[in-house]
């Protein structure tokens, strides 16, 4: 196995280990900027020799100003990795498939803690990430301001009066931010209001987009919401706009999960007791069931259901279960039906621990 | 024409698919448009982010015939980019991704039109970086934005007298902006700061 992928498996993931503020139905939140330098080709217009220019001039300004901890950081090459170890990026939310999928040309930076990223040449040549737990986007936009201070002063990015920051896709163009929070929203999946809620946030400009799966597939409850517009609004503008809507969302979830306990208590009681022993006592679990099941457990540890139960346990179970995770804790690939044996293994394990 | 998916807005984006020799068209208000984009629903349809973006028909291969002559778009009498050589058909092809900073302006035409779609304005408010210095034009525009919505507020509180405070300033910093844009005719200094310091 690559020593850096060794590495990174034994770091708990911060972003779901440590506490944040209003975790029990905000997870995460998470900022990324997209920059370019000027005068050089955006990454699909550029030779090999450009983009092999760009690794090195925005490794060598992370290392001299120290960004990242470089250069004591994770630095990936990720043609060098095998599938299964570009995988595990992904699943740690620490790069887009896209970015795995590329020829070369690529190099991905991680601090130490996985909470501060920087993608060069994905899409555009850096896309510099900030995550953090909970719900706290102004802390992650100090975090990720200063690390692109850091990097701005030391790069000549492609900026434009009127436009701002150029960016390889115009949807980005402005300030390149996309702000999301990861938000746990069974209350409102279980109380039919979840279609609805969808369409009122996108009608503010914010996308709503289910976090595992695709489109309207919603396994595990998770939605992602984030700003869709990049300009015309400063980055508090767009901040301070996404925070109410999600403000807005953790009051209707609560109000949700009270009016169904007000309702049918024995309903809730009964999905959160099924999941648990689900998880506790299956021996095959595919990932939809796993997801699904942790929802389930998630909402009876906020409830205050299970006292021995660790909410981050929990919370770490949603990225371990997955495909490439298990695989390399189990040293070798699995087919679909081993990982679901491993998987039940797992959850077995994790929850009698707890 | 009416947008196909909720029949009300008007349709603004019109898109043209073929499938197996079949010409399919849809159009779509910028809204729905946006939301099929968020759903990731242009993927299975076939659509394609740059023909949502900028308006482009679509070609399939499969026709057979030159592209170049059965294209009718716009943005097709646009030159390619003097610096990286992009042309509105890779903009189609990479899915509405543009070749390098200049493109901006080479494809002007078609990207501002794209933007009013797309984003809530046309002018960037947001932070300046390290190196560009501090730009006259800019943080003019950002306090004259803030100013804006300040004064809103304060006319719906009915507070009146810091409203009227508030419009001076509004005033004012257009003037100044004014300046900013177009600075005065060649008097004393040169090297005037033009406040439209391009990346290039
Ligand atoms: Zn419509
Ligand atoms: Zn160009």
């Amino acid at each position: 196995m690559d020593p850096q992928i060794e590495r990174l498996l034994g770091n708990p993931v911060s972003f779901l280990a440590d506490s944040g503020p209003d975790e029990d139905i905000a997870i995460s939140s998470r900022i990324r900027l997209a920059r370019n330098l000027a005068g050089r080709p955006f990454p699909s217009a550029a030779s090999d020799e450009a983009l092999c220019e760009v690794c090195g001039l925005v490794s060598d300004a992370a290392s001299a100003s120290g960004a990242l901890g470089c250069p004591e950081c994770f630095a990936f090459e990720p043609e060098t990795l095998t599938p299964l170890e570009r995988e595990i990026l992904f699943e740690r939310r620490l790069a887009s498939r896209d970015f795995l999928a590329r020829n070369g040309g690529t190099r991905l930076l991680v601090s130490n803690d996985e909470s501060c990223s920087i993608m060069i040449n994905e899409e555009d040549q850096l896309r510099i990430q900030a995550l953090r737990p909970g719900f706290q986007l102004e802390a992650v936009w100090e975090e990720i301001d200063k690390l692109d201070d850091e990097l701005g002063s030391r790069l000549d990015y492609a900026f434009d009066e009127r436009l701002g920051f150029l960016t390889s896709c115009p949807t980005n163009v402005g300030t390149g931010m996309r702000a999301s929070v990861m938000l746990h929203l069974p209350g409102l999946v279980l109380s039919g209001r979840i279609g609805p809620t969808i369409q009122g946030v996108n009608k503010l400009n914010l996308a709503v987009r289910g976090i595992f799966g695709e489109g309207t597939d919603n396994r595990g409850n998770l939605f992602q919401v984030s700003n869709q517009s990049t300009l015309g609004e400063s980055e508090m503008q767009i901040l301070e706009r996404l925070s109410n809507v999600i403000g807005q969302l953790i009051a209707y979830e609560k109000n949700a999960r009270e009016q169904l306990i007000a309702q049918d208590q024995f309903s809730i009681l009964d999905h959160v007791g099924r999941s648990y022993g689900l998880l506790r006592h299956a021996y095959k679990l595919s990932s939809e069931e796993a997801l699904n099941s942790l929802s389930g457990v998630r909402i009876g540890v906020d409830l205050g259901m299970f006292n021995s139960i660790d909410i981050k346990k929990v919370n770490e179970l949603f990225i371990a279960i997955n495909p490439a995770h298990l695989q390399l804790s189990a040293g070798r690939e699995l087919s679909a039906a081993e990982r679901n044996v491993c998987r039940a293994a797992l959850c077995r394990e994790k929850l009698k621990q707890a | 024409m009416l947008c196909d998916v909720c029949k009300k807005n008007e349709a603004t984006i019109h898109i043209k698919e073929v499938h197996n020799g079949k010409v399919v068209a849809s159009n779509l208000c910028g809204e729905c448009a946006r939301e099929k984009e968020a759903k990731g629903e242009f993927g299975t349809l076939g659509f394609n982010l740059a023909e949502v973006l900028f308006n482009l028909g679509k070609l399939s291969a499969s026709m057979g015939q030159a592209d170049s002559q059965q294209e009718e778009t716009r943005g097709e009498e646009l030159p390619a980019c003097p610096v990286c050589g992009w042309t509105v058909g890779k903009v189609r092809e990479s899915g509405g991704r543009l070749g390098c900073p200049e493109c901006y302006r080479t494809f002007e035409p078609m990207i501002s039109e794209a933007l009013g779609r797309f984003q809530r304005g046309t002018i960037h408010l947001g932070k300046r970086p390290k190196s560009a210095g501090q730009g006259c034009a800019s943080t003019l525009r950002f306090e004259l934005e803030r100013r804006r919505r300040e004064l809103e507020e304060l006319i719906r509180r009915e507070e009146y007298e810091e409203a009227a405070v508030c419009r001076d300033r509004i005033n004012q910093l257009k003037k100044e902006l004014e300046k900013c844009d177009h600075p005065a005719p060649p008097a004393a200094e040169p090297e005037k700061e033009t406040g439209d310091g391009s990346a290039d």
